[in-house]
């Protein structure tokens, strides 16, 4: 069986408030989620968030660390509706550049356990002005055992991801 | 077929100024691995500098996020650089062991689309840099060229990469 497995790929034609892959197999180990992406919100930094199985409410605590201006910075936030503190570049950013996004979520389908994420995340830019670029990296709990089967990551603000933005989530497997 | 595949890997027979991957159609994303050394006389670790297409005017930027020497942590941020600051990290010959390799890893995701400036990422580290430094080291970077990238050039900030030094590049498919 393949180590590496396509579940989908989207390359968005025109605007969209989010990326969303429905029943995604329990059959991997875990789950690899790449983005190249870009919001219409007239800011620099472009917040997005992560939620599963189209549930909210108070289902997520996470903790970040990142840099938007020379000193870094880091937080926590419990009992959140979603796994937030994910940025990609916004509308003020330079023109044509988008974000990068890595999410990893192992043991994905496991109905034993609350389910971790780690994120990256990068909103280049050509300034070097405070709050108009950032970098860093989130860690989030989803507080269910349910196995993931919806993957669904949005725009946080109430703007869309614009054309061009990418998205490509893998299924991994490990060792029979 | 398989979804990622390993294109080239480089492994440096002899100290070597810089490396070049031009062979990457067919792919969604691009992600470089490094185990790799400099050899700039009187200096620990350095920075793997990048660019794409031959390009060396000024039309890189680059932030990045670092741990470093035991409790330090730092933010760099540049605009309008010749070349990607942010591309790794190399240990040198003031790091005290000889075996000692940096460590990257570079993932530039959708590097083909002719619509969008390329951006990357990278995360790195070195462990004991210098005598006594550490370096962990995440950033972002963006070629200002909507051009799809048909070529990377890797070299250390200074002098040569060294003999041992390993770059690979791997290919990851979306469909």
């Amino acid at each position: 069986m393949a180590v590496w497995n396509v579940i989908d790929h989207e390359e968005f034609s025109g605007s969209a408030t989010s990326y969303e892959k429905t029943s995604i197999p329990a059959s991997y180990d875990h789950l690899y989620f790449v983005a190249s992406a870009r919001t219409d919100v007239s800011t620099y930094l472009g917040s997005s968030k992560l939620t599963f199985n189209g549930i909210g409410g108070t289902s997520y605590d996470l903790t970040t660390m990142y840099a938007t201006t020379a000193t870094p910075t880091s937080g926590s936030e419990t009992s959140n509706d979603c796994i937030n503190y994910i940025y990609v570049a916004a509308n003020s950013v330079l023109s044509d550049t988008f974000g990068t996004v890595e999410i990893w979520v192992p043991n994905y389908a496991n109905t034993s356990n609350y389910k971790q994420v780690l994120s990256k995340w990068t909103c280049p830019n050509n300034s070097t002005t405070n709050s108009q670029w950032i970098v860093g990296q989130t860690a989030g709990l989803f507080m269910n055992t349910a196995a993931i089967n919806q993957f669904t990551f949005s725009e946080n603000t109430g703007g869309n991801f614009v054309q061009y933005s990418t998205f490509t989530l893998y299924g991994i497997n490990g060792a029979g | 077929m398989a979804v990622i595949e390993a294109i080239e890997t480089v492994y440096l027979e002899l100290d070597t100024a810089s490396v070049t991957f031009d062979s990457l159609s067919g792919y969604e994303h691009l992600q470089i691995r490094v185990s790799g050394r400099h050899n700039s006389a009187g200096s620990g670790g350095r920075t793997i500098y990048l660019r794409f297409n031959g390009d060396t005017g000024s039309n890189y930027s680059s932030e990045s996020i670092q741990g470093y020497n035991g409790a330090n942590t730092g933010a760099d941020r540049y605009a309008g650089q010749a070349y990607v600051y942010a591309g790794g990290r190399l240990t040198g010959p003031l790091t005290p062991a000889a075996e000692n390799y940096g460590v990257s890893i570079i993932n530039i995701p959708d590097y083909a689309n002719a619509n969008k400036n390329t951006s990357m990422n990278q995360m790195s580290g070195t462990t004991l840099g210098y005598s006594s430094g550490t370096f962990t080291w995440f950033g972002g970077s963006v070629w200002d060229n909507t051009a799809a990238l048909t070529s990377v050039l890797l070299y250390p900030e200074a002098g040569s990469f060294v003999r041992g030094t390993t770059i690979s590049l791997y290919g990851i498919k979306s469909s």
